[in-house]
C-alpha cells in the first residue's frame, strides 16, 4: 500500500543500516511493511541503486545542519562520539523539525539526560541550548498582529 | 473576459533573507518574486510540543520585509511543507498558514509545492519532514491521491496551482507513467500547472535517472507555467541541487530550446542557497538576472489566454 511504501523509502533513506539488510535479504522489506509484490520489487531496486548512497548522504546532512548551525560548541565537545548519538537520536526521532532553532532545542532535550554531569560537553550543551531558547524567544517575541502591508 | 498571459515571462528568484541586499543592488533586474510560506512561521505541532499555544506562530517583521520589496513586482507561493504527494491527508491546518501568509502579502499570483513525499505516514513530529524529497511512483494511485488535494488547494488559495519536477538520486522501476507523462496528466485534468526546474533535471540527467531530451520531448509545453534555474555542485561522485551555483549552461541549453515552447510560462525564477550568497556575490547575481531577462526576450510572443485556477 502507498503509506507504508512511502514510509519504507523515508526509513532508507534515514537508515544506511537498513539498505544494507534490505540489500542483503530480499524478506526485509515484506517483514517489516505492508507492500505489493510491485512496491517491494521497486523498493529493492532502489536499495541497490547507487543513488541511494547520495540519498542517504543528503538525508544525514540535512539533519545534521540545524545542529552544525546552532549547537557548534557541543558538536565539537562530543567528539568520536558525535556520529553514534546522531544516529541514535535520527534513529528515535526519524523526522527532523523544519525549523532549526525547534530542532535543535528538541536535540539539546534529547541529549542532556544522556551526558553526564561531570561530561566535558554538559558545559558546551548548557550554553548552545541557552543561546537556542533565547533565538527562539527573540525571533517569537518579534512577532506582531500588525498587517505587514 | 478572458485574461491574457503577459508577452514574455518575468524575471525574477526565490526570496531569502540576503534578497533585499540583491534588490537593493539591481532592482530593475527583478520583476517577480517567490517566497516560501514556510519561511514565515513557526509550526510547533498540535501535541506537548506546542506547549498548549497556537501551533503556527508567524514572523510578522519578515512577512513586513518581504512586503515591502513587492510594489511592482509579481508575487508567487512556494511551499514543500504540505507535501501533497504523501499518502496522509491533506494538512488543512498548514493550508490555513499558507492562505494567511498570501492573504498578508495581498494575494500570491499562483502557487506551487514539489512533486515529492516531504511527510511520511507514521512520522512522530506534525509537520515533519522525511530530510529530502522522497520520489513517487508515478501510477494511478498516487494521481488519484493527488488530483483532489490540488483541486482543493486551488480553491483555498483562490490561485492557479503548479508543482515542481523534483531533483532524485535513485529511479523508481516499474512506473505507470514517466514523469513528464504524469505531469501532463495532472494538467490534462486541470489540476495544476507545471513548475519546470531544469537544475532538478540536469541533478536527474547527471545521476542516471533522466535523459533530459527525453523528457522534454515528453513534456507538454502548455502545461509549462513558471521554470526554476540555479546550479549545483559535486559532493561524493554525485551532482547535487545544492543551489550552489550560478547556473551551468546545460541548464541554459535546454532553456533556449525548450521555452520558446512554453506560451503559458509566467516567470523565470533563479533560486540560490542563502549560505553562498557572499561566495556568488551581488556582481555575479546581477549578470545571472540579466541573462535571464534576455532569455525572457527569447521566449517573447502573442499572449495566449490564461487558465483557470478552478481547472
Amino acid at each position: 500500500m502507498l503509506a507504508d511504501f512511502q514510509q519504507a523509502l523515508a526509513d532508507l533513506v534515514a537508515s544506511p543500516p537498513l539498505c544494507n539488510a534490505v540489500r542483503a535479504d530480499e524478506t526485509v522489506l515484506a517483514q517489516r511493511y505492508c507492500l505489493s509484490e510491485r512496491e517491494r520489487a521497486r523498493l529493492q531496486a532502489m536499495a541497490r541503486h547507487r543513488g541511494m548512497q547520495a540519498a542517504c548522504s543528503v538525508y544525514r546532512m540535512n539533519r545534521i545542519t540545524p545542529l552544525m548551525m546552532n549547537l557548534r560548541a557541543t558538536l565539537q565537545a562530543l567528539g568520536e562520539r558525535l556520529p553514534g548519538l546522531c544516529s541514535r537520536y535520527w534513529a528515535e526521532h526519524a523526522s527532523g523539525h523544519t525549523h532549526f532553532y525547534l530542532e535543535s532545542a528538541r536535540f539539546c532535550e534529547w541529549l542532556a539526560p544522556r551526558l553526564a554531569a561531570d561530561d566535558p560537553a554538559q558545559a558546551a550543551l548548557v550554553q548552545d541550548w541557552a543561546q537556542v531558547r533565547e533565538a527562539l524567544a527573540v525571533a517569537l517575541s518579534l512577532e506582531g498582529d500588525s498587517d505587514p502591508r | 473576459m478572458v485574461a491574457s498571459l503577459p508577452r514574455r515571462p518575468r524575471v525574477g528568484l526565490l526570496y531569502n533573507p540576503s534578497t533585499p541586499a540583491l534588490l537593493a543592488h539591481a532592482p530593475e533586474l527583478v520583476e517577480h518574486v517567490s517566497a516560501m510560506p514556510d519561511r514565515f512561521w513557526f509550526d510547533f505541532g498540535q501535541g506537548p510540543e506546542a506547549g498548549g499555544g497556537p501551533r503556527f506562530r508567524h514572523l510578522r517583521p519578515a512577512l513586513a520585509e518581504l512586503a515591502q520589496a513587492l510594489p511592482g513586482r509579481s508575487l508567487a507561493g512556494h511551499g514543500l511543507g504540505l507535501s501533497l504527494p504523501s499518502a496522509l491527508p491533506l494538512d488543512e491546518g498548514m493550508l490555513a498558514a499558507v492562505s494567511e501568509v498570501s492573504e498578508a502579502l495581498g494575494g500570491f499570483a499562483w502557487y506551487s509545492e514539489h512533486l515529492s513525499v516531504f511527510a511520511t505516514p507514521r512520522a512522530r513530529v506534525p509537520n515533519a519532514q522525511a530530510g529530502l524529497g522522497l520520489p513517487l511512483a508515478y501510477e494511478q494511485a498516487q494521481l488519484e491521491l493527488l488530483l483532489p488535494k490540488l483541486r482543493r488547494l486551488a480553491q483555498r488559495l483562490g490561485c492557479r496551482v503548479l508543482l515542481e519536477n523534483p531533483a532524485q538520486f535513485t529511479p523508481v522501476p516499474d512506473m505507470d507513467y514517466s514523469e513528464p507523462e504524469f505531469l501532463n496528466l495532472l494538467h490534462q485534468q486541470g489540476a495544476c500547472g507545471t513548475l519546470l526546474d531544469l537544475h532538478n533535471l540536469l541533478v536527474c540527467a547527471r545521476n542516471g535517472v533522466a535523459d533530459p531530451q527525453d523528457y522534454l520531448d515528453a513534456l507538454d509545453p502548455e502545461a509549462v507555467e513558471e521554470v526554476h534555474l540555479a546550479g549545483g555542485d559535486e559532493f561524493g561522485g554525485f551532482y547535487m541541487d545544492s543551489h550552489a551555483s550560478l547556473t551551468p549552461p546545460e541548464v541554459w541549453d535546454w532553456a533556449y530550446d525548450f521555452l520558446p515552447r512554453c506560451r503559458r510560462l509566467r516567470a523565470i525564477t533563479l533560486e540560490y542557497q542563502e549560505s553562498y550568497f557572499e561566495l556568488l556575490g551581488l556582481p555575479a547575481l546581477s549578470r545571472e538576472l540579466e541573462r535571464m531577462h534576455a532569455l525572457a526576450e527569447h521566449c517573447a510572443q502573442p499572449a495566449a489566454p490564461e487558465l483557470s485556477h478552478a481547472g
